[in-house]
This record gives C-alpha cells, structure tokens and sequence, in this order.
C-alpha cells in the first residue's frame, strides 16, 4: 500500500530535522545525574525528593518564560496524565516569544553589566536587545552569535547626534559602547564574559593569584588596538576602527605590544585579516576548552541559582568546579551540538537535580553547592513586574513595552524595574529591600491589583457566578502561586472569606487575601 | 574534595539568628524594646568619597613643591594646622578634626580598596564580609529606634558591590537606601531642589485600607509566610520576611519625619548645600537625632550622579574645586549643626574614600591612584579633634611618620564609639570573625 504523502512529509522532515537524537537530552541528563548523585552519596548528603508538578512548572515558566503560568496552563498541566509533560512543557516554552524575551535579558545582563548600574548606558539597550531578540527569534547558535559580536564591523558612525537616532537599530555594536572603546576594557570584558577569565587585575600589576601578567594582559587588549574613540559623547561617541592596527602602547611605559592570545601563541605574520576576525577564530573553535565551559556554566547558573563555577566568570585556578566532570561533559556535548543553546537548558531541566524541590527535607542538605535540593532564588526585575502582571490581569500599555530609557515618561514597568534593579547579587543571595516591601505592600500596582474596581483577575474571580469560595480562593492561588491551596490554607481562608473579614464584607475579604498572596515570598521568590 | 566548606549546624542557628526566624510571635508589630535608654548611645556617620580623594589638596597641603599644585593653604582655627583654601568652612571647624595623615594601605584597584576600607578586610574565598555600616550598626543599636538601624544615602554600588551589603550578618543587617536614583535636572539647567530624591516612597496605606484592614492582611501574609519560610531558610526568604518586618514598623512610627527636610528653615537648607550630599548630611542629622546608629552619605560627583567622582586622572584641580565646595558647606554645616544640638559628642564622623591620590601630577593635570600615603579624617564624638596625626614627607610619596593601616583606623573608630574591635561575628563559613582585624591597633593620641 502506498504511503500517504503526509506521512511521507513528516519522515522527510524528520530526516532534515537536527541532528539531535530524540533521547540525546535524556541521556546526558543521566549522565548528569549519576555524577552529581555520586558526588552525595560521598558527601552522605540525603537529596531532596522529587517537586511536584505545581512546583516544577512555576519554575520551569519562571526560568525559560520569565514569568508565572496562567492559571488556566497550571490547571491543564496537573491534568494531563503523559509521564513526558514535563519534558513537553519545557519544548513549549523554549519554542516560545516568552524564552526570546527572557533569555535576550538574561544575555544583555550578562553581555552590557553596565547598564545595570550606570543609567547613561542604558541609552544603549533597546539596539542591543532588539539584535538579542532578532537572534534567539532565528535560532542562531551562541558560536555565531558571538562571532558577530567579536566581529561587528565599526565602519565610522558619524556624530552623537545621529548616533542617538541610530541607537535603537538593532546592533551588537552596544558591547563596544558600554566598554567605552578602550582596548583594555574590550579585553577584559571579552576575556571575562565569553572565557570566564578574569585578567583585568594584571591591567595594572602583575597577578596575584593567577598567572596572568601585566605585559599578557595588554598582549590581549592589542587584538583591540585599532579601534578609536572621537570626541566625547559618552556612550554615544562615534567610533571608528584601522583594522590592520596590532600594535598597542601599555600607557605610561615606553611599550609597545603585540597581540598574544591567552595561551601563548599568536597569530601569524602573514595574516591579512582584521585582529577581531583573529580573535574570533581563536575563541570559538571546538578546541578552546574555556569557551564551552564559560557558557555552559552560565547556563548551569541561571537554572539553578548557582554556577558549576561559581561565581560563573571566575575560572581561576583558587576556585574549582564543583562537579568538573558535568562541566567538562556539557561543554562537550554543547559544543558537539553546534552551541545549541536550548539544547542544554532541554538537558538541565530534564535532570533529576533541577526537579527537585527546593524544601529543606533533611539537615545534611546545607551545602547549596552539592545540588542537593533546589535553590530559592531571587527574581529579575522584568520577572517580578511580567509574574505581577500575569497574575492580576494587568493589561500593559506601549509605555510598559519600551525599555527603560533615562528621560522618558515613565510606565509601571519601568518604575519597578528600577526599584527591584539589583546590580549586585547572585539570585541566590538576593535580598528583599524595605523600599520594596513598601511598594508591593502600598505601592499604587498592587493597590490597583487587588482593587476590585480594577483588578481584572480579582472582579473574574470575585463574580463569577459558578464559583463557590473555596473555587474563588482556588482561583487566586493558581494565579499567584501557580498551584492549589493546601487542605489546611483552604479551610483557613474560606472562613476568613465567609466571615467577610474586618470589612464584614467577603468580596472585600477576597481582596486582602489576594493582596496577602502577591506580597507572600512564595509569590515573590523563584524555588 | 569540598572546597567550600559544608554549612554546619550552627551555622543554620547562626543563619536563624540573623533572619527572621528569631521574630517574635508578633512579629508586625514587635514593640521597642524599651522606651528609653538609659544613656545616650553613640551614632557614627561616614562621609564616603568615591574614587579617592586627593590628599595634597585638601588635608595635606605641600606648599612650595612642584607636587602641591595650584591650591593654596588656609589657615585653620587651629595653630599650624592648615587645609586647602577651597575647604574654608572646615577651617572654621578644625577643632573637632582629627587629620590622620599618614594612612598607609596596600590596594591601589577601585574594587579590592573599596573593599578592603569599607568592611576592614580583603575579600577572601567564600567568607562574606559585611561592611562597616552592618557591623557597627549591630554594635550600637539599642533596638528603641523604629527606624533601619543602617541607612545609606546615595551609595555607588557598581564596582564593589559586595563592599555595600550585610555580607555574612544577613539581610537584617542591610541599610535602607535613599537618593541612589539619578538627581531630577532643574528645568533651567543645574539641580532641581532635591528633597524628593531623599524621600522613603510609598510609606503611606492605600487609600481605603484602614489600620485595621491592613493589620489583618499583614495577619494572612503571616501566616503564608511562616508555612514558607519553615522549609526554606534561605537568604532570598529569610530577607524578603526581615524587609517587611522593617518596613511596616518603620511606617507606624512617627520618626519617619526624618525624611521630611522640607521641616527645617530653608536657610539651614541652603547653608548644607541644595545638593544631594548636602542634603543628605542634613537627613543624617535628622536620623542621627531619632537615634539611628549609623549613617552614611557618599560624594559621589559634584552634580549628584553616581559616578567615582573623586577618581581625578585627569583635570584634577577643577574638579577637587567644585569637589571641595559641596564637600565643605555638607561637611562643615553638619559639624556645626551636630554641636549646637548636643550631638556631636555622641556622634563620631568618619571622611574616607577607598584611596589618596599620587603626590606627583601626571600630564593630564590629574592625579592617580596612590595607596602608600595618604589622608582620612576623623571627627566629633570620642575623638580628641584639632590636630594632625601623622606626617608625609616634603614630596608626600612616603609616610615620613606613624604610618597607619586600615585596620588601625576602624579600631580607632570603634573606640571612638566605645564599641570593642575584637568582638565576634559567627561568619557564613562557620568562623568567627573579629569585628576589626586583631592585628591592628587603636592609633595613639586620638581617642578623647
């Protein structure tokens, strides 16, 4: 009998489809498993069970979606009776707009750290982040999105003015900005960010506790030596770049060096290139092992709070991996998968470590570096403000969906993106401040939110005329917590409800228990 | 191999301890512990100047030699003791200063100083050092305050910001900041009246929310909360219930009026400087007098944007003038104001940045980085004021006299404060640590 064509069709798209094998994400995350489950059963650390479904996907939507469920998503989720759920959510999600907008503000953090802290940077933001969306919306590897990084042709751009105009093209040139121009920032950054090196210390004296020399050091910045700054115009000044230039002074020496790689060697006299096209090629080859391991690392840090290495860009000899094995086998297998991005967050959130719970189940868990448990981490800005909105129905205007720019009107998005700005931290060291808990607490969007005027999930849940209380209070914490109240807390809070709590009034005694869940940590916190 | 060492079980009490977990049943609406403390206790404020502040023109004047540059000295209140011209109100107050001018440090990098100046120690592995403010805030609290212990006025956290946090004390420990939003221009040009730029937001209920209601919300959030927290005693929940805690004690006391500067004569105003660090030492003021600890306000740059304002490699002298200007009328107007309230013996000044700056003026009129000899400041409270301790030699490259070490300034310091140096804190890696390292040694002649 003949095959039907659409059977055909899907064998053929088969064959074209990606060289990843169906069960290549669960295998290496056994791999992952045995290593790190070894490494307790040595430590005699007891890990954590298993999270349960609710819990799993809050954080599988928080870390690849950047914000909660919808309540009706959670519902069909705890439902649904296909043992690979977890693994569909996960294929879901990074196929998604929703992992295109969290992971170009995952890059752009990890890529422009200035921006974080100087408020002049952040001019350079929507041109950069509209280039990151561009390049996760096409799928391109990380190889070649660094490539275009490294390699971005600085033709001259002419002055501040038209600079400001041009700002918001999408361009990858916002890396060179923020560094200002100056070779030595580039290097460091570039040895920092894509190798995990930290060498800038040896920009002024020789190492003290790695090997990097200062003479080394300014060998690097050299592959930079071309390019120029004219005039002021912070951020914005025009750049323009002689890319035969190999030679750079080490300033306040009579010095001049030429470019060296990290690892001794250097590029070949007969070489016509461009120094960055140099660079470029030496960095991101299958061979360079600190490039896989950089990335991957980062990686392994966003889902689970904490680095392999950690903190994730500091491979120095005095701060070892915690598990080298998983590092050296992801960076591997990463690269053997053409730096495919969402094919390693498939495998870390398909391992037994990333779906545990994050409860503390047994005094031998303390150690966070053991993965023994998950961990409660803090939440970005834009996840704080994008869950918020999610669970209270908040429509955002065109303001809330320009980024932040200095000198503009400001949006509720945007004021809580600068309150919850945290240039510091690692997310699991991230500390509430008392401004915030003023905010969440009396702030004008959460007083909006659990107005019952205003709030659009709080009235729907309020009238809708099927629901009994105990639906109504179910409603809330699917749209907050992402799972079901506890038999203990339903029982609770459908008294407090009935009895129409101090305003004698139950539709109003919904809004505070509303208001209780979105300032609750539970709410608050990603675990 | 572990090489981060496994958290012990005291060190979960330690943990417990910090947080929130030591809360009282009631814990919204924990009572002070007691209305009035017998004596008064000792406040500490500390003037942070970011990126290091040059020495030769300001406190250690080299008159006569190429190194000294264009600024020239002032004489002071003091016999023989003179300042740059450009700090002329502080000469007027050079009795309650004690010039330490032999301070002799190693770190000449931004981040590793700033570190090592603001919280006594190098960063080292996986202990996490808190800074000055968290430790001596601890120290002298006596709980009655209901505002922060801790509050920081426009800190530039970016390059070192582990040297601004709590570190191992926790998030109980952490200060309130204010004014580290970028100052609103004035519609001509220049700085707007900055007083909204100092204000806590948000310290007011909704509107329609009366105590009662939000007393019962706070009592559900409670609740939710304890469930949570139990199973999960990590910093991000520990903090988020320590900040509420805080924050709704601070909102039902009635010293909140600190923050409203807009109370005092507008010429007291001006005399501070319509700036963000002058009007942040007038808050300083105010808080110091409703019984916080510990304050602290950075200079950043002239302007109020948060940026290393005193890292002068270039065009060193214009930008120490205009520097100096903000400095002396924030500085000096404090002094002043501290003295005539009955404060200023109870309450301990600290100037210092991460570094000085080199002697020698480098060929884009600036000057660089330079550890080896170089200035700090200490006045008020404890300390015995119109002297110079310390000297530098004729071109101010060496410390010709009584070199002084970081550690030495914070345990002259805590002695100021009658706080004890060598007290312990139970660190994160189950350690103790010294509250200011046991080598160092309480500098002779200033304690008064």
């Amino acid at each position: 009998m003949p095959r039907s064509p659409i059977v055909l069709l899907a064998l053929l798209i088969t064959a074209l489809s990606p060289p990843v094998r169906a069960d290549d994400v669960s295998d290496l995350a056994a791999r992952i498993d045995r290593l790190i489950e070894a490494r307790l059963s040595a430590e005699t650390v007891t890990a954590a069970p298993t999270a349960d479904d609710a819990e799993f996907l809050r954080r599988a939507y928080l870390d690849l979606g950047g914000r909660v469920p919808r309540s009706s998503r959670v519902r069909k989720f705890l439902a649904d009776k296909n043992p690979g759920k977890r693994r569909e959510v996960v294929d879901q999600l990074l196929d998604s707009s929703l992992y295109v907008v969290q992971f170009s503000n995952v890059w752009r953090k990890a890529l422009l750290p200035e921006t974080a802290a100087d408020p002049q940077a952040r001019v350079l933001v929507p041109g950069f982040e509209g280039w990151l969306r561009q390049k996760l919306a096409e799928d391109t590897s990380y190889a070649a999105m660094v490539r275009e990084i490294v390699t971005v042709p600085l033709t001259p751009t002419g002055n501040p003015q038209q600079q400001l105009q041009l700002r918001n093209r999408p361009s990858p040139l916002a890396f060179y900005q923020a560094k200002q121009i100056k070779p030595e920032n580039l290097a460091a950054s570039t040895a920092r960010t894509f190798l995990g090196i930290r060498i800038e210390c040896a920009q002024c004296h020789d190492h003290p506790f790695d090997s990097w020399k200062q003479g080394e050091f300014w060998s690097f910045a050299a592959f930079f030596a071309g390019m120029q700054r004219q005039g002021r115009g912070g951020f914005l000044a025009a750049i323009s770049e002689v890319a035969e230039r190999r030679e750079l002074e080490i300033p306040g020496t009579d010095t001049s060096v030429g470019p060296v790689y990290l690892d001794g060697s250097k590029p070949l006299p007969s070489e016509t290139r461009g120094a960055r096209q140099l660079l470029a090629d030496w960095m991101i080859t299958a061979g360079n092992p600190y490039f896989s391991r950089a990335a991957v690392n980062r990686l392994w840090a966003h889902q689970f709070g904490i680095g392999l290495v950690d903190p994730p860009d500091d491979f120095t000899a005095d701060n070892p991996p915690s598990h080298p094995e998983v590092l050296d086998l992801l960076a591997t297998e990463f690269s053997g998968h053409g730096f495919d991005v969402r094919f390693i967050l498939r495998v870390l959130c398909a391992t037994e470590a990333y779906r545990r719970t994050s409860r503390l189940t047994d005094p031998s868990q303390g150690d966070p570096r053991l993965f023994s448990r998950m961990a409660v981490k803090g939440l970005s800005p834009e996840q704080i403000f994008d869950s918020l909105a999610q669970a209270t129905g908040y429509v955002p205007t065109a303001a809330d969906r320009q980024l932040a720019i200095p000198g503009r009107p400001s949006s509720p998005r945007n004021e809580f993106l600068e309150l919850f700005r945290d240039e510091s931290s690692r997310p699991t060291q991230q500390r509430t401040t008392i401004l915030q808990a003023l905010a969440l607490m009396n702030g004008s969007f959460v007083t909006a939110a659990t107005s019952l005027d205003r709030s659009r999930t709080l009235a729907a849940v309020a009238d809708f005329p099927a629901f009994g209380t105990a639906d109504r209070v179910e409603a809330l914490y699917l749209a907050s917590l992402g799972r079901r109240p506890r038999p203990r807390e339903e029982t609770w809070l459908v008294l407090y409800v009935d009895g129409g709590g101090v305003s004698k009034d139950s539709r109003q005694a919904l809004a505070d228990v509303f208001w209780a869940l979105l300032n609750s940590s539970e709410f608050l916190l990603n675990h | 191999m572990t090489c981060f060492p496994r958290m012990s079980r005291r060190q979960w009490l330690a943990l417990s301890a910090a947080g929130a977990l030591a809360a009282p049943a009631s814990g919204w609406f924990g009572q002070a512990a007691s209305a009035a403390a017998a004596t008064r206790r000792r406040s500490c404020i500390l003037l942070w100047m970011s990126g290091g502040p040059t020495q030769t023109d300001t406190f250690d004047m080299k008159p006569g030699h190429a190194n000294g540059g264009p600024f020239r000295p002032l004489l002071t209140t003091v016999p023989g003791l003179q300042f740059s011209q450009h700090l002329p109100r502080l000469a007027l107050q050079a009795e309650h200063l004690a010039i330490l001018r032999s301070m002799a440090t190693k770190e000449g990098d931004h981040q590793r100083a700033t570190f090592k100046m603001r919280t006594g120690y190098l960063p080292q592995g996986p202990i996490h050092y808190p800074t000055l403010g968290s430790i001596l805030s601890k120290e002298l609290t006596d709980g009655a305050s209901p505002l922060p212990r801790f509050i920081s006025v426009a800190p530039y956290r970016f390059l070192s910001p582990a040297a601004f946090g709590p570190g191992f004390l926790g998030p109980e420990y952490a200060p309130l900041i204010v004014g580290d939003g970028n100052p609103v221009p004035a519609p001509g040009g220049g700085q707007a009246d900055d007083s909204q730029g100092l204000r806590v937001q948000n310290l007011k209920q909704s509107a329609g929310i009366n105590r009662v209601r939000a007393d019962a919300r706070l009592g559900l959030l409670e609740q939710l909360e304890s469930d949570f927290g139990a199973q999960r005693p990590d910093v991000p929940a520990l903090s988020h219930r320590s900040a509420y805690r805080q924050a709704v004690r601070m909102m039902r006391s009635e010293s909140v009026s600190a923050f409203n500067l807009e109370d005092e004569p507008a010429s007291l105003r001006d005399s501070y400087g319509r700036n963000r660090f002058g009007q942040g030492c007038l808050l300083a003021r105010r808080l110091v007098e409703r019984g916080v600890p510990f304050v602290e306000v950075s200079l950043n740059g002239v302007d109020g944007q948060l940026q290393l304002g005193w890292d002068t490699h270039q065009n060193n002298f214009d930008t120490v003038k205009s520097l100096s200007s903000t400095l002396d009328s924030g500085w000096a107007t404090l002094l002043g104001d501290l003295h005539l309230r009955g404060l200023l013996e109870s309450t301990l000044v600290i100037w210092m940045g991460e570094f000085g700056r080199t002697p020698t003026i480098n060929s884009n009129q600036g000057r660089d980085h330079f550890p080896k000899a170089w200035t700090t400041v200490l006045a008020g409270g404890g300390v015995r004021g119109g002297q110079a301790v310390g000297r530098t030699s004729a071109d101010g490259n060496e410390v010709a006299d009584r070199p002084i070490s970081t550690g030495d300034l914070l345990a002259t310091a805590c002695g100021a404060l009658g706080v004890d140096a060598q007290r312990q804190n139970m660190s994160n890696v189950g350690r103790p640590i010294r509250l200011v390292d046991p080598e160092a040694s309480v500098i002779e002649g200033v304690l008064g």
